[in-house]
């Protein structure tokens, strides 16, 4: 409304004066350098780790994604941008001591955050209530899947690993800079966050009115993710007919500066290429402490990074009561950005700026010129008619 | 009015006092009327002044130039029955009894049509998910709905008056509605989405012609008596077949599911079905109206009744800009308000948060608050005038309703009775203003016109909001919205512009038009005084119809006799103004 009542009076200003905001803000960078397995002479037999150094200008983010294990990204911000991460490989791969990897120098980190995808599970949802507290499958553990190799291209890597007869596959993306994802949920991200996709296409489903959770653990440094916010957002441009967006972040005692966040849009699709009706609105239960012995063990590098994480865990459930079963088509995907600072907020899209100021600007212009034109054109008529008057 | 009715049996044929009976009736009839229709200021209203008895009079010896056979139809019918038949007063058609029983058949002849036109907007999510469409798709319901009603604006009058006759006519069209719903129920009940369509397409046609013809017999049935009380029961019939289908289709839905065991496409077309039962009553009725109708005319030698409407396309080319700008207004303003109640449910459930019933409920409330409001706020307009004054308010009102939509979360119950408020008001204030602005004799075309470009407007917007909610979501679809309500608003201030330069009389104050009108009665009084009726005037007099002339006399009182003779009410009996 706000934004709103700005361009009632400013009309085509404001729209510069958008663009202007809008190329302000998307001219944060980062540098980005992709590195598989370094300093590992050979490919490492369990599973790939990726590092991502993200250089800014006084900082540097380090994006590590490991599928020893369970798959994890970890993310630590470091205020140097000349900090890097060194891999002890026989201790990385030993996987019983931290220590395997580690960030240098060691006081430039300023936080650190990571998300594991521990467990999927499955149960039958009989009485179609989408209550996932019954009725559960024995679950599949991540940590004991065959990942696939990493596959890179560009700012992307893939990893895939068969679960159930089908693939669970997870994507993640980084950005050099600020904008927004091609296909649906479309999230906003900066150059301070990744996004990672995770999708399960053509897992057999173990009843014929099955429905899948995600079991996620985050595992933070000095501070947890300890809490998920659920913020409303009156725009829906980009994902139609989501009008929240969650977030799972830490936060220092006290204070409302978020450390390193998880944020996600409460849906999750039926079909790889989707249209509105495949999408399916997910839930999450409230993070919940959890034992650090279980992630240490769960991925090689928690294990290696981290000697006594604080961990959080949460589950997301897909499909609400009513909503189609997994077995309609097969396919789930859903979408989170992992970053640190502030999560993104979405902003109006100049087309609606624009169709708006246009819109109310009109009838506002056209008012005026005419109320302008009328006193005018009355005072003219007052004239002539006083030029009549001794006349008559 | 009832002293009217109670008197005429003691008053004797072809007296004035009954005469000026049925002028004061008729006179009041036109006040009511007015906020809908006929109101141009120079002639149409009676100011109160002495003068009107002598009008009434004037209009008495008129009257009784016709003879026999248009005398009051009560009187008719006690001839016609004799002293020695009596009959009961349900049975007899002159008794006011009798013509209850009617009205009841007569409001349940639309019921049908009203209740099964926004089944998909009751049933949104249902149809959605059962039937895996998109919302482009759904759309595509409301735009078939719409588009065999780009042209039958123009020749429903026609048909009813020329081709089938008001009772067949209504039949066939009740057929048509029947048909259409069970055709959209079998599409959903085989899962073939281009035979729901086909339905839409079928309902479509009936509906709209329907409500004309509805409106026909009311005139035929109450004209000169209850006719205003008719045409609100029938509006509220209207609004209730509505609203009652809004509050009550997922709870039948739901029934049905449970007792095909779960929802689906079987699920959704067997609900469809209990829906078109409304339909078949409706039939039913019109059957019933047919007999009721066929055998008044027997008994009372009276003719059938006509719509009176004249179409003259050619007549789109004398139209004058205020009137294209009110066309404009009328396309504006109302694409923003159906497409949109076609989708509200879901809105209210994912903006909102709110239950499906209360989102239906919601979403009815439009209909709920129009009811009422209607004649207050029409009332209100007659009393003040200035209606394009209204009509920017009404538009402001909408577009602020809209805006708090799109821009906020605040509760829609808000928006929702602000959205109502001011449906009502511009439904009050924009579509009197044809009258005033084109002539009488092409009032009709006018109407037509404007029904036609308001259905082509939603049969397109339908499908461009259904594509744009799929692509680009609420926010941008309410945007769109707010965009087509500022071309009705970019209309109304160009409207007021224009009658300003033009010194239309269009934003006249009441009283600045009782001035008008004043002048004008006693001008015509005095070109008429002296040489009573002219041989042209008996001429183009004599082959009138006693209805034909009874509807001239009724809607103007006071005007120049008409090329054509025509009261234009089932111009506003379309469901697009009665909604």
């Amino acid at each position: 409304m706000a934004a709103a009542a700005v361009q009632m009076n400013r009309g085509v200003s404001f729209l510069i004066l958008v663009s202007v905001l809008t190329s302000c803000r998307s001219s944060f960078t980062r540098q980005l350098s992709i590195q598989l397995n370094p300093g590992s002479p050979l490919p490492p037999p369990d599973g790939d780790l990726l590092h991502v150094r993200a250089v800014g200008d006084n900082d540097t983010l380090h994006f590590l994604f490991c599928s020893q294990g369970a798959p994890a990204l970890l993310l630590v911000h470091t205020n140097s941008s000349s900090s890097a991460v060194q891999v002890d490989w026989p201790l990385f791969l030993a996987s019983n001591t931290s220590g395997g990897l580690h960030v240098e120098p060691e006081s430039s980190v300023m936080s650190s955050a990571a998300v594991v995808f521990s467990r999927l599970l499955e149960y039958d949802d009989v009485n179609n209530t989408a209550d996932p507290t019954s009725d559960l499958f024995p679950p599949y553990e991540l940590r004991d899947v065959a990942w696939s190799r990493l596959n890179l291209s560009g700012l992307t890597a893939q990893l895939c690993g068969a679960v159930g007869g089908g693939l669970l596959c997870l994507q993640l993306s980084v950005f050099e800079s600020e904008g927004r994802g091609q296909s649906w949920p479309r999230l906003t991200h900066t150059a301070n966050s990744s996004q990672l996709g995770v999708w399960l296409d053509g897992v057999s489903p173990r009843a014929a009115r099955s429905r899948f959770l995600l079991e996620l653990q985050a595992v933070g440094g000095a501070y947890p993710l300890s809490r998920v916010e659920v913020r409303r957002s009156i725009d829906d441009e980009y994902m139609p007919s989501i009008f929240k967006v969650s977030q799972w972040v830490s936060s220092a005692n006290g204070s409302s500066d978020v450390q390193s966040f998880v944020q996600w849009k409460p849906v999750a699709y039926r079909r790889a290429d989707p249209a509105l009706e495949d999408a399916t609105p997910c839930r999450h239960s409230d993070p919940r402490p959890q034992s650090g012995e279980a992630v240490l063990a769960a991925s090689a590098l928690i294990r290696a990074f981290y000697s006594e994480p604080d961990t959080f865990g949460l589950n997301m459930s897909f499909g609400l009561a009513g909503e189609s079963f997994y077995n309609s088509t097969g396919f789930l995907s859903w979408t989170l950005l992992v970053g640190v600072g502030s999560p993104p907020v979405d902003s109006f899209s100049p087309l609606v700026v624009a169709i708006m100021a246009v819109g109310l600007g009109t009838p506002i212009i056209l008012l005026l010129l005419g109320g302008f034109w009328v006193c005018v054109r009355r005072r003219e008529v007052d004239s002539t008619a006083a030029a009549y008057e001794p006349i008559n | 009015m009832n002293e009217c009715a109670e008197n005429r049996n003691k008053i004797a044929l072809k007296t004035f006092p009954r005469c000026r009976c049925y002028a004061n009736a008729a006179w009041r009839h036109v006040t009511r009327l007015a906020r809908h229709m006929t109101r141009r200021p120079r002639l149409a209203r009676f100011p109160p002044h002495p003068k009107q008895a002598d009008m009434a009079a004037d209009y008495g010896e008129r009257w009784s130039l016709l003879g026999e056979e248009h005398e009051d139809p009560l009187a008719d019918g006690q001839a016609a029955r004799g002293p020695g038949r009596p009959m009961s007063a349900i049975c007899d058609p002159g008794h006011l009894l009798h013509r209850v029983v009617v009205l009841v058949f007569m409001c349940f002849l639309g019921f049908g049509s009203y209740f099964c036109y926004d089944n998909p907007a009751a049933l949104q999510t249902q149809v959605l998910q059962d039937l895996n469409l998109n919302t482009a798709k759904f759309m595509q319901l409301y735009a078939w709905y719409s588009w065999p009603n780009v042209v039958l604006c123009f020749f429903g009058g026609f048909l009813l008056d020329r081709v089938f006759g008001i009772r067949l006519g209504t039949i066939i069209f009740s057929l048509f509605v029947c048909v259409g719903q069970v055709i959209f129920a079998s599409g959903a009940l085989l899962n073939h989405f281009w035979l729901m369509e086909v339905g839409r397409f079928v309902f479509g046609i009936g509906g709209e012609s329907l409500a004309v013809a509805q409106n026909t017999y009311a005139v035929n049935w109450f004209k000169g008596k209850e006719l205003n009380l008719v045409f609100g029961l029938q509006l509220s019939m209207a609004r209730l077949g509505s609203t009652v289908n809004m509050n009550i289709m997922g709870w039948v839905y739901s029934k049905v599911a449970d007792l095909v065991g779960s929802p689906g496409h079987t699920t959704l077309g067997a609900s469809l079905m209990i829906a078109s039962v409304t339909c078949l009553f409706s039939l039913i009725c019109a059957l019933v109206l047919g007999f009721l109708d066929k055998r008044a005319e027997k008994i009372l030698q009276k003719e059938e009744g006509k719509t009176g409407e004249v179409i003259k396309l050619t007549d789109v080319k004398d139209f004058p800009l205020p009137l294209w700008l009110i066309f404009l207004i009328c396309v504006g303003y109302y694409v923003a308000i159906f497409p949109f109640i076609g989708l509200g449910q879901l809105f209210f459930i994912e903006k909102f948060n709110f239950s499906p019933a209360e989102a239906r409920a919601v979403n009815s409330i439009v209909y709920i608050i129009s009811a009422p409001a209607s004649p207050v706020l029409g009332f209100m307009v007659d009393k003040v005038g200035r209606n394009v004054v209204w009509v920017i308010t009404a538009v402001v009102t909408t577009l602020a309703a809209h805006m708090m939509l799109a821009f906020t979360f605040w509760n829609p119950w808000i928006a929702m009775s602000l959205l109502g408020v001011s449906y009502s008001l511009l439904a009050c204030a924009l579509w009197p203003m044809v009258a005033f602005v084109v002539p009488e004799h092409q009032l009709g075309t006018a109407y037509g016109f404007m029904q036609s470009i308001q259905n082509l407007g939603l049969a397109l917007i339908a499908m461009a909001a259904g594509a744009i909610l799929d692509n680009k979501g609420y926010l941008v679809l309410e945007v769109f919205f707010c965009a087509c309500i500022c071309v009705a608003l970019v209309a109304a201030v160009m409207l007021y512009f224009v009658d300003y330069v033009r010194g239309g009389d269009l934003n006249l104050s009441a009283s600045a038009r009782a001035k008008l009108q004043k002048e004008a009665t006693s001008d015509a009084e005095i070109k008429k005084r002296p040489g009573k009726l002219t041989e042209g005037d008996l001429a183009r007099f004599a082959p009138m119809s006693p209805c034909g002339l009874r509807n001239r006399y009724l809607s103007r009182l006071a005007a120049q006799i008409p090329d054509h003779c025509s009261t234009h009410l089932s111009s506003l009996a379309r469901r697009s103004v009665l909604k």
